[in-house]
């Protein structure tokens, strides 16, 4: 292979770095008007009443929109959101009234004339307290709302949904283990912190024709729902989505594009744009999803886990959105990577009072392997075991089964024993000894594994397009957006492997419009690769088969005797017969100006084979196609008084399947390494006792900056999925998933007491130390 | 964003920054000095500031002084961290103004704007509240002279259309030894859980301290208690801990017994290692 592995730089490189780029809302236009949000300071309450008058009194103003406009409930899994308020707030930063004006200024200005009067409601803050008996209910409702497939709510509770995975006899069997550990979790909402904020546009034409531009990872469900929530024919939407400024799950959500496009409803079918100021996008659109969970784990004395039970709650906030469904991928996945024969989970979602959630890099995993693994840890201690060999005895292997019972084959599972043995040698691994620096400075390392499903619509499909040019260059679309994660350029790498081209020959198309774009279901789950690189593969299939037509009449050899290859069709037993791609792109003309056929189109299109819905009641079915692996490690250094830490070294070893595009991935797996442990270390929304969020702004939201990285080491492991083009595995989300749960085991170690609750803030583990419950 | 419109001014002197805003808040302007700007953006587009006219004294000759005349040091209003910092007249106060904010931030952010913030911190007042400076405020009345001890009281005491223009130190301040040390939650950039700035002065040793309480501060009975050398550091350190002029912070970065206990740690440190020498 020439292409594949190679370290291309993105397509879109020059552009972003010299600012050439251009997003959502880098757009200006003399017909735009702009929209501007007043929302909620409280985080439960009844709106008594809303004055808009001053505001829509203000010069400029051309609309003020509430939830009194529209009943269409929305979401996901469950339709139980206005898409502006109605009648009652159900967290802090809820959208109330929305202003359209002339100008952004203008509609700031009115917007902050919108009066409304609340009569609080007292909060539901944890998913604790969402289950209490007499906690004051979010939804009435619930029973009447329409639900997605698989979703089971508990009607007159904060219960949105239930799923339990039953494999096996996890009571019975844990009552006969020898040894037994229970570690309990939890950790709150925070943020995506994606550089880019959200923003949409809308437009509606005088035909009806409703055009969408928005910074979203998913333009195609922004179609699909629109058509459903409004009643539109879903030829007549047409959503464009340009480059994402990084994304990580909190672009999938559907909300700025239901307001842009009531708005501009409002003001007859005008161009409305609306841009999330950095404090709407942490507290008024969704969030990353919080959790609290016990895990028990019970093995014998030589510490083969026998069973598990999994109690996984997370708090998805006042509307359902994705968070149900975040909940089933990690009840999916509960045991983590490990062949456990009895395995329970109870996985509920809860409505509390706090910012609804949208997915989030990692989907759940990073979530449920915090509980897992800090469990493992517990159960290591008990034993008095080396944590890495518990690992190790326990790795899934082919021939032991998911909780959804599906077998588990050498395709479909990762190596996760080479895994960790490459981990223990790049980290230095030695049973977990904390080393004293100094008098006060301490050092210790933690361990994870993780593994993870990617599941996603069982229908969900990916398509591509190739054409050529008449230099005999390839465009590609497809509909994947270009989220930061270079998945265009490696998707051009896989069409120039199989073309037999080089991928500086291969323009890829950043823009999606989903008019014409082939669709991509969503761009998620790290399935750009998997999914759209089957697509290409077959697109470029079609097209070789085409020029192979064209070319087998003109060089009047059979179409089995030629290959391509050099931006050329020869015949592979005399490459000295040949023809050149440029000359057959758009058919083959003979000197008297006869031509046979025409400009060659590829297309290919994926869907994933025999994928099932899970069983909400039982955990059965098929989600997903192939669950990656991992070990991951982090060494911190402590200061043993005030328990200040710097992280000195992370690693990950993951099975890659096969690396497409070297630096990439090695980008990739850091990136979300660091993601990882600033969400670890210090990334949480802060809360008071009436659920107003009291750091929704950069100042006092911290994230890890350049110079307080540690040194990152990645390496991967390739045991090819036989499914994946050219074996690729995903990788998009992996290295995110087992650091906060390693970090944790590092700091618990340096301070001599169990870590089970995130952010780990020097004062967090200080008071730990000091026998408070951290 | 910021949603309001103001006019802009930019004098050339002293004089005329003081007579533009008795003239524009007569007009009923709400006139603002400001310098970096980055309090007047951030704050701005929250709504939290507001103004009609921003006077800028970036233009003012005075304002952007750096100089070591004689015995004296001046540093202009105007002076960003970044150059204080860099110009390594005074490094006690240049690394204690290196602690604020980013390398970015602190190439926009002025001595006077932080020492006059709005925010609780203003951490740059430290080094300057223990070399004995000296405020050179103008306002209508002229310019005044004051020094730190009385000009800063919680906050730089300004009158209604005064400003800072200068601070001054004696030169033997930047050759004591001296300590300054922030500590922070949890990232590399962010508001001090304490910062603690000390100087060991041949009269003994002097502390001032950010985050720990709600304002900045210099202690006389505070700074008493260090010096007691006939007790050994971890006490003068708690008895000196019960000095404190206010309540100890309790909030988002930090709780009270945390704050109190990383401040202690520190004291102790710098007490420890002066004791050595």
């Amino acid at each position: 292979m020439t292409e594949i592995g190679q370290s291309v730089p993105k397509k879109e490189s020059n552009d972003k770095v010299t600012g050439a780029a251009r997003y959502t809302a880098d757009q200006s236009d003399s017909r735009l008007l702009y929209a501007r949000l007043a929302v909620s300071p409280y985080a439960h309450a009844r709106i008594a009443d809303i004055d808009t008058s001053a505001a829509a009194g203000m010069p400029g103003v051309r609309s003020v929109l509430t939830g009194t406009l529209s009943s269409v409930l929305v979401g996901e899994e469950i339709r139980d959101r206005p898409i502006i308020a109605r009648d009652r707030v159900r967290y802090y930063g809820e959208i109330v009234a929305v202003v359209v004006a002339d100008t952004e200024v203008q509609a700031k200005r009115a917007a902050d004339r919108v009066r409304v009067r609340y009569e609080p409601l007292p909060v539901v803050q944890t998913p604790a307290e969402a289950l209490r008996r007499n906690a004051p209910i979010l939804h009435e409702r619930l029973g009447q709302y329409e639900k997605g497939a698989g979703v089971v709510s508990v009607p007159g509770t904060n219960i949105a949904s239930v799923i339990r995975v039953r494999k096996g006899d996890a009571e019975s069997a844990l009552r006969a283990c020898e040894v037994v550990a229970e570690n309990a979790v939890s950790f709150a909402p925070s943020d995506h912190a994606a550089m880019e904020t959200r923003c949409a546009t809308a437009e509606i034409l005088p035909d009806g024709r409703v055009v969408i531009e928005s910074s979203t990872q998913a333009p195609f469900t922004v179609k699909r729902y629109l058509a459903k929530y409004f009643g539109l024919p879903s030829g007549q939407i047409v959503v464009r989505t340009p480059l994402v400024g990084g994304a990580y799950g909190g672009k999938t959500a559907v909300q700025l594009e239901l307001i842009a496009y009531l708005a501009s409803q409002a003001v007859q079918g005008r161009k409305v744009i609306l841009v999330n100021t950095r404090e709407e996008d942490m507290a008024s659109s969704p969030v990353h999803i919080g959790l609290e969970a016990s895990v028990t784990l019970g093995s014998d004395r030589e510490g083969r886990i026998q069973a598990a039970y999994i109690r996984l709650h997370f708090d998805g906030g006042a509307y359902d959105d994705k968070s149900s469904d975040v909940a089933r991928a990690a009840a999916a996945d509960c045991s983590g990577p490990y062949g456990i024969e009895h395995v329970w989970c109870d996985c509920l979602t809860l409505y509390t009072n706090h910012p609804f959630a949208a997915a989030f890099r990692g989907y759940g995993h990073a979530e449920l392997t915090f509980a897992v693994e800090r469990a493992m840890d517990a159960l290591a201690d008990k034993l008095r075991m080396d944590p890495w060999e518990l690992r190790l005895r326990n790795a899934a292997i082919p021939g032991d089964t998911a909780p959804t019972r599906d077998l588990l084959t050498p395709s479909n599972l990762g190596d996760l024993r080479t895994c960790l043995h490459r981990m223990r040698a790049l980290s230095g691994w030695d049973g977990g000894t904390v080393r004293q620096v100094d008098a006060h400075r301490v050092r210790a390392m933690g361990i994870s594994c993780f593994w993870k499903n990617s599941s996603i619509d069982p229908d969900a499909s990916s398509g591509a397009i190739v054409t050529f040019n008449t230099d005999g260059s390839l465009n590609l679309e497809t509909g994947v957006v270009e989220i930061g994660t270079g998945t265009k350029t490696v998707l051009a790498q896989m069409l120039a492997e199989r073309m037999g081209m080089s991928t500086d020959r291969i323009h890829v198309k950043l823009l999606i419009d989903t008019q014409i774009t082939p669709e991509h279901w969503k761009t998620v789950a790290s399935r750009g690769t998997f999914m759209a690189g089957r697509a290409v593969l077959r697109a470029a299939d079609d097209a070789i088969r085409q020029l192979l037509d064209i070319a087998a009449c003109v060089l009047r050899a059979p179409t089995d005797e030629l290959a391509i290859g050099g931006e050329k069709v020869y015949v592979r037993a005399d490459p000295n017969v040949y023809l050149p791609v440029k000359d057959i792109c758009y058919g083959y003309r003979f000197p008297n100006g006869n031509t046979i056929g025409g400009q060659i189109i590829g297309r290919g299109t994926y869907t994933q084979r025999r994928m099932s819905v899970m069983n909400p009641e039982t955990g059965e079915g098929t989600p997903g196609p192939e669950w990656n692996v991992g070990a991951q490690a982090v060494e911190i250094e402590m200061d043993t008084r005030d328990c200040t830490y710097r992280i000195v070294k992370a690693v990950s070893v993951i099975d890659a399947g096969k690396v497409l595009n070297l630096k990439g991935a090695l980008g990739q797996v850091m990136g979300a390494m660091s993601m990882g442990l600033s969400f670890a270390s210090r990334e949480t929304f802060l809360f008071n006792e009436l659920g107003a969020i009291l750091n929704p702004s950069l100042r006092d939201y911290p994230l890890i900056r350049y110079g307080e990285n540690p040194e990152y080491v990645v390496e991967f492991v390739e045991n090819p999925c036989l499914d994946a083009p050219f074996g690729a595995r995903a990788l998009g989300e992996h290295g995110l998933i087992g650091m906060p749960a390693a970090l944790a085991d590092a700091l618990s170690r340096a301070a001599g007491t169990r870590l089970n609750r995130l952010p780990l803030f020097p004062e967090t583990v200080w008071r730990a130390r000091m026998g408070e419950r951290p | 964003m910021i949603g309001f419109d103001f006019d802009y001014y930019a004098p050339g002197s002293v004089g005329e920054a003081v007579s533009l805003y008795r003239q524009l808040d007569s007009l009923g302007k709400k006139p603002l000095f400001f310098s970096g700007g980055t309090e007047v953006i951030t704050l701005g587009r929250l709504n939290l500031a507001y103004t009609e006219a921003m006077i800028d004294i970036k233009r003012i000759p005075e304002c952007r002084a750096l100089a070591a005349s004689g015995n004296t040091l001046t540093f202009g209003s105007a002076l960003t961290l970044s150059e204080l910092h860099d110009a390594r007249v005074f490094p006690l106060l240049g690394e204690t103004g290196a602690g604020v904010a980013d390398r970015t931030s602190r190439n926009k952010i002025t001595l006077g704007g932080n020492v006059c913030s709005r925010f609780i911190y203003k951490e740059a007042a430290l080094p300057l509240l223990l070399a004995d400076g000296e405020a050179v405020i103008a306002g209508p009345a002229g310019i005044r002279r004051v020094p730190m001890s009385q000009a800063f009281n919680r906050a730089l005491q300004l009158a209604g259309g005064e400003f800072l223009v200068q601070m001054r130190t004696g030169a033997e301040y930047a050759r004591m030894p001296y300590v300054t040390v922030k500590r922070r939650k949890a990232s590399a950039i962010d508001y001090p859980l304490v910062t603690i700035a000390a100087l060991k002065a041949p009269s003994g040793i002097r502390a001032a301290f950010s985050g720990l309480c709600a304002f900045p501060f210099r202690s006389a009975a505070v700074e008493q208690l260090l010096n007691r050398t006939d007790l050994p550091p971890a006490e003068r350190v708690d008895r000196a801990a019960a000095m404190w002029p206010a309540p100890v912070l309790d909030d988002i970065k930090g709780s009270a017994p945390y704050r109190e206990f990383v401040a202690k740690q520190i004291l102790l440190e710098t007490l420890t290692a002066w004791d050595g020498r």
